[in-house]
């Protein structure tokens, strides 16, 4: 590829410049306005940098929408559904990973098949199934965390399972068998050696879990209420028919992304890795 | 290993149960209940819902019926919508990972930047979007305005620009995914081969045609395949951007039928709709799959 000469290198930058604009420009948008006034927001001359500087919005947003009770609820759900998935899927992908077996391929395909079918072919029957639960068995289901929790690590289940198998198979199988010839018994090399050696693997696993947990509307809108409700959805009421409020629903998505952005900022590397491994490998 | 293999049936145990209640039972459920005329009358006990057999489909299916047109719209919505979120923002993600693929200070730094917008959840995402696509007070007419390319301002919200709202904001989302990975098949091209390419006097569109290209091409063709699955599970743009109607221009199927099912209560129809959704993937998929020759398994 060579050296750049200067003409070369200033185009370069300038293209990278470019780039960076259009992706952060609308992040500038979004902070900038959850530090507007009302007014402000409202006015016919919208601008980048805001006139009078407020926190006015940050101090209302809890006061227009319980925003952080569904802060919280989404903190149980995707938690939940972190470490359910977690746990299904270091003992599936290890399966998958280390043994051959009747209907490997089988199981493969259907995890693949799973994966691809859209949310909306669920939606309709998990909420039949979870009235004919509560009105048979007794059990509450929609408007419950162990419902939804339920419902999450479902949805995360099979691309936590490929994702993770990617990562053992790179993890070589003389590992476990000199664990083996040491006298461990296989769960005792699983979770003892395994486990500890896969650390950015399940750590990207258990990330997406959350992620997905936490962004999801399609399932939180028929099986949450009030109680239950999610942020993602939740986000959603600051604007009704009568009334927009921007600036406090800027300031409570900025709240909103914040566990996202920190996990992504402290796992970044693993995040990368397990998503060009689950996408390439698949 | 041969040994242990009943234990691999151990492993994979809780997994399978939890697939076989999460996904194939209400998959099973679902197909059941489309051949019903579930309602708010029976949703207490879906068994009593009277079966209608094929009723439901033959609504969706037809045309002719106010439901059938709505659904065929829905779909013909999607695949525009998809056509251009993918493409367009395949020739982003590829212009900006062979940017990226270039040696820079702070190359890492940016390669996280760009991610943002994929971690960022959609239903944030898409929220400023709707904010700055405001007529009247948004961003993007005022830029629009100032850079003359619109004279007035334009609604975006409502009526026909609608789908374009939506394409825009979901190729904004969407393409880091695709540089993400393109840049990871990049990063695994030999640079001699460029070299020796150089001294055969290939210029750059001969290099990226017969050199990079072939070798991005099965990290391409995966990429492809999930975009146009995951296409069909347009959801959250839609319903953040436009609320629970958005109107005639911009209606995917997962619009529809959330709104036949839980504001009118049809069930049933609901169901069967998702069905044939289910069939129209399938079908899609299976043409793409034939073209392309992609192997699924190993």
């Amino acid at each position: 590829m060579g050296k750049r000469t200067p003409i070369q290198n200033i185009l370069f930058y300038t293209a990278i410049i470019l780039v960076l604009l259009f992706v952060l420009a609308p992040y500038v948008w979004m902070v900038s306005s959850s530090f507007k006034t009302t007014l402000e927001i409202q006015g016919m001359k919208p601008s980048w940098i805001p006139q009078t500087f407020t926190l006015e919005n940050y101090r209302r947003m809890g006061k227009t929408v319980p925003i952080f009770k569904f802060f919280l609820n989404s903190l149980i759900i995707s938690s939940g559904s972190m470490i359910c998935s977690v746990i299904l899927s270091v003992l599936a992908a290890y399966g998958i990973s280390r043994f051959r077996f009747v209907g490997k391929n089988l199981y493969i395909v259907t995890l693949l098949s799973t994966q691809m079918l859209p949310g909306i072919l669920f939606v309709i029957p998990y909420f039949v199934m979870f009235t004919w639960i509560k009105n048979k068995l007794g059990i509450p289901m929609a408007n419950t965390y162990h419902g939804m929790i339920f419902t999450y690590t479902s949805f995360a289940l099979p691309f936590s399972i490929l994702m993770l198998r990617s990562y053992l198979d790179s993890v070589p199988r003389e590992i476990d068998e000199q664990a083996l010839i040491d006298g461990c018994s296989r769960a005792q090399a699983l979770f003892r050696v395994i486990i500890p050696l896969a650390k950015p693997g399940i750590t990207a696993v258990g990330i997406y879990s959350f992620i997905m947990g936490w962004n999801e509307i399609l399932f939180a809108t028929v099986l949450t209420r009030t109680d239950t409700r999610t942020i993602s959805l939740g986000l959603l009421q600051y604007i009704t028919q009568n009334e927009a409020r921007w600036g406090e629903m800027m300031a409570a998505c900025i709240i909103s992304s914040l566990p996202i952005i920190i996990l992504f900022t402290l796992y970044q590397k693993h995040i990368v890795q397990g998503l060009v491994a689950g996408a390439t490998k698949g | 290993m041969k040994k242990y293999r009943s234990l691999a049936y151990l492993f994979i145990l809780p997994a399978v149960v939890a697939m076989i209640f999460v996904h194939i039972v209400p998959m099973a459920w679902g197909i059941m209940i489309s051949f019903r005329d579930l309602n708010v009358f029976n949703i207490r006990d879906w068994t009593t819902a009277p079966f209608v057999g094929l009723d439901n489909y033959k609504k969706g299916f037809n045309p002719v019926t106010t439901i059938g047109q709505r659904f065929w719209q829905s779909v013909y919505n999607n695949l525009v919508f998809g056509f251009f979120t993918i493409s367009i923002g395949f020739v982003i993600a590829m212009g900006v990972a062979l940017l990226l693929n270039q040696p820079f200070y702070g190359r890492t730094f940016v390669r996280g930047l760009i991610l943002i917008p994929y971690i960022t959840p959609d239903v944030v995402v898409y929220n400023f979007w709707r904010f700055i696509f405001q007529a009247r007070i948004g961003i993007f007419n005022e830029m629009l305005l100032k850079l003359g390319i619109i004279q007035e301002r334009v609604i975006w919200l409502v009526g026909s620009n609608t789908i374009w709202t939506a394409i825009i904001a979901a190729i904004w989302k969407g393409w880091p995914f695709g540089a993400l990975i393109l840049l990871a098949g990049l990063q695994t091209i030999p640079t001699e081969l460029y070299e020796a390419a150089k001294i055969d006097g290939a210029n750059w569109w001969q290099r990226f045609r017969y050199v990079t290209i072939p070798f991005l091409q099965p990290v391409i063709k995966t990429l492809m395949i999930m975009n146009i699955l995951w296409n069909f599970h347009a959801y959250n743009q839609f319903r953040v951007l436009f609320g629970d109607d958005p109107g005639r221009y911009a209606e995917v199927p997962s619009t529809l039928i959330m709104r036949e099912a839980f504001n009118f209560f049809r069930y049933g129809l609901g169901s069967a709709l998702s069905v044939i959704l289910m069939l129209i993937m399938l079908a899609i998929t299976l043409i793409y799959l034939s073209l392309f020759k992609v192997r699924v398994v190993e």
